[in-house]
């Protein structure tokens, strides 16, 4: 059996031989055990929910990178490519986000040390933007995907980029409102919205290229007689565009109406609040003239 | 030793382990630019299109030599069964001709098949429907063939060993591309990797120029 560590354009005749890649194996298993080894230690329970959302966040990330779709994404097919990048940034990213407890942050990341220091730098909303958007960028190069990508190393580099850059990105639209940098509405909106129109901008690139940008794809053994790089290049800027954006658009849509309806809540409970205490005050008002007309008489 | 020392060393350990599990790195950078703009190399010895009978797809013998005089001419030898780089040298001209105007009545682009046993007639015809039909299919028997990459200076086809697909045999050919002008003389070659980008830049002037 063929075995390899991380999946990379090899410039190989595709067949469906199981290939299993080592190193997505030892990422999967590590990012539950340590969850699971850290809350042990820590003596406490496994929130159910949480745990779901982690184990969750973890199979996206192993199911684009395994086999198939993980060589197919890096060696064959740009819309493969593309869509492993979506379910890495939108997908894999949040819910991995919000599998994580704020105790085991701050057990990872304790207070003062070097770490938090610059996960606090990386996670302030400007510079999670700007860090987002030159991954975003940086690792589309036709440059960076022919380079990095014919090699497992620097395949395996590229993946860490990217799901580096969807944490840093998510962390302050995901975290709980009183972590440290998180934000609210509308700024968490207009965060995640400007981050959508930002990705038109490689999209439009793939999509409307009348070349094939990315040698890899173009001089990879063609899957099927009459495979054409540029449809598939094209279909690759489709996905970016359009799943990524109805995906991001769906979270902020669904963010922005659970801030809606906690501020609705929470408008709601304010009025019934200064009714109660108006009610009171006349209450009290009436109580209390009642007594000096009887004073009186 | 640090724990993160020792994960780093098994992290290394796995690595080396595991890299070499591809025979070819891919190359997928395209051609570099001549000195004088083309990406096509130049062939600096003396070389015309070889003096041999072969048969088209209507099994109508065609003198290499001289059929194609009068057009500039791109010539490829591979088979139909190739899983890689025939078909992408063949959809990376027909593409960049699609890209640059440039039409079969001005270009002639002709695929020789090392594979007489495999390549029928009817075989070539709907493998280079594929890419265009207008492509020029050929075949001969292998000793012809052989012929005629000999006086290409280039080695002839050697059985490779089986195609991974599970489609027979694989079969080792020439890799590149050898560009004639109108009068026959071999001018450049594009080695496996050139691309359509590289295309674009060369039809419009194998047009102009030959």
């Amino acid at each position: 059996m063929n075995v390899a560590w991380w999946c990379s354009g090899t410039g190989q005749v595709w067949t469906w031989r199981y290939t299993p890649f080592l190193g997505v194996w030892v990422v999967a298993a590590t990012m539950i055990g340590g969850y699971v080894l850290s809350h042990r230690r820590a003596g406490r329970p496994l929130d159910r929910r949480r745990f779901r959302r982690w184990v969750l966040g973890v199979l996206a990330l192993f199911v684009v990178s395994e086999w198939p779709i993980g060589q197919l994404g890096v060696g064959y097919l740009a819309t493969v490519g593309i869509a492993r990048y979506v379910v890495y940034t939108f997908v894999a990213a949040p819910l991995l986000l919000s599998g994580l407890p704020t105790w085991l942050v701050e057990r990872w990341l304790p207070e003062g040390s070097r770490r938090q220091r610059a996960v606090a730098v990386l996670t302030s909303w400007p510079v999670a933007l700007l860090v987002f958007n030159a991954v975003l960028f940086g690792t589309h190069l036709p440059v960076t995907i022919d380079t990095l990508k014919t090699t497992q190393l620097g395949s395996f580099l590229v993946d860490v980029l990217h799901l580096g850059a969807a944490l840093v990105w998510w962390w302050p639209a995901m975290r709980p409102a009183h972590e440290r940098n998180a934000i609210q509405e509308p700024i968490r909106a207009f965060y995640l919205f400007a981050s959508s129109v930002l990705m038109f901008v490689p999209a439009a690139f793939l999509t409307f290229s009348p070349l094939p940008l990315y040698g890899l794809y173009e001089l990879a053994p063609p899957l099927w007689l009459g495979f054409n790089p540029v449809a598939d290049q094209q279909a690759a800027g489709i996905v970016m565009n359009v799943v990524g954006g109805f995906v991001l658009w769906g979270i902020i849509a669904v963010l922005f109406l659970r801030w809606a309806k906690e501020r609705e809540q929470a408008d709601a409970t304010a009025r019934r609040e200064r009714n109660a205490r108006v009610l009171a005050r006349i209450e009290e008002l009436e109580s209390g003239g009642a007594d000096s007309r009887r004073e009186r008489t | 030793m640090t724990r993160a020392t020792l994960l780093l060393v098994a992290a290394a350990l796995v690595l080396a382990a595991c890299s070499p599990t591809t025979s070819t790195a891919l190359q997928a950078t395209g051609l570099d630019p001549q000195p004088d703009g083309w990406r096509g190399i130049p062939i600096e010895l003396d070389r015309q299109l070889p003096d041999v009978t072969l048969l088209d797809t209507d099994d109508q013998p065609v003198e290499l030599a001289t059929a194609f005089l009068g057009d500039p001419t791109l010539l490829f030898f591979g088979y139909t069964n190739c899983p890689d780089i025939c078909p992408i040298h063949l959809a990376a001209i027909a593409s960049a001709m699609g890209s640059t105007g440039v039409g079969f009545d001005e270009l002639d682009v002709v695929f020789v098949s090392v594979d007489p046993d495999r390549d029928t007639p009817a075989r070539i015809d709907e493998y280079l429907a594929n890419f265009s039909p207008r492509m020029v299919g050929l075949h001969a028997d292998l000793d012809t063939v052989e012929q005629a990459l000999a006086a290409l200076d280039l080695p002839g086809p050697i059985v490779e060993g089986a195609d991974p697909r599970g489609e027979g045999d694989l079969i080792g050919h020439p890799a590149q591309v050898i560009g004639f002008d109108s009068d026959g003389q071999a001018q450049r070659v594009w080695p496996f990797g050139a691309r359509r980008s590289d295309w674009v830049v060369d039809l419009p002037r194998i047009v102009d120029e030959w």
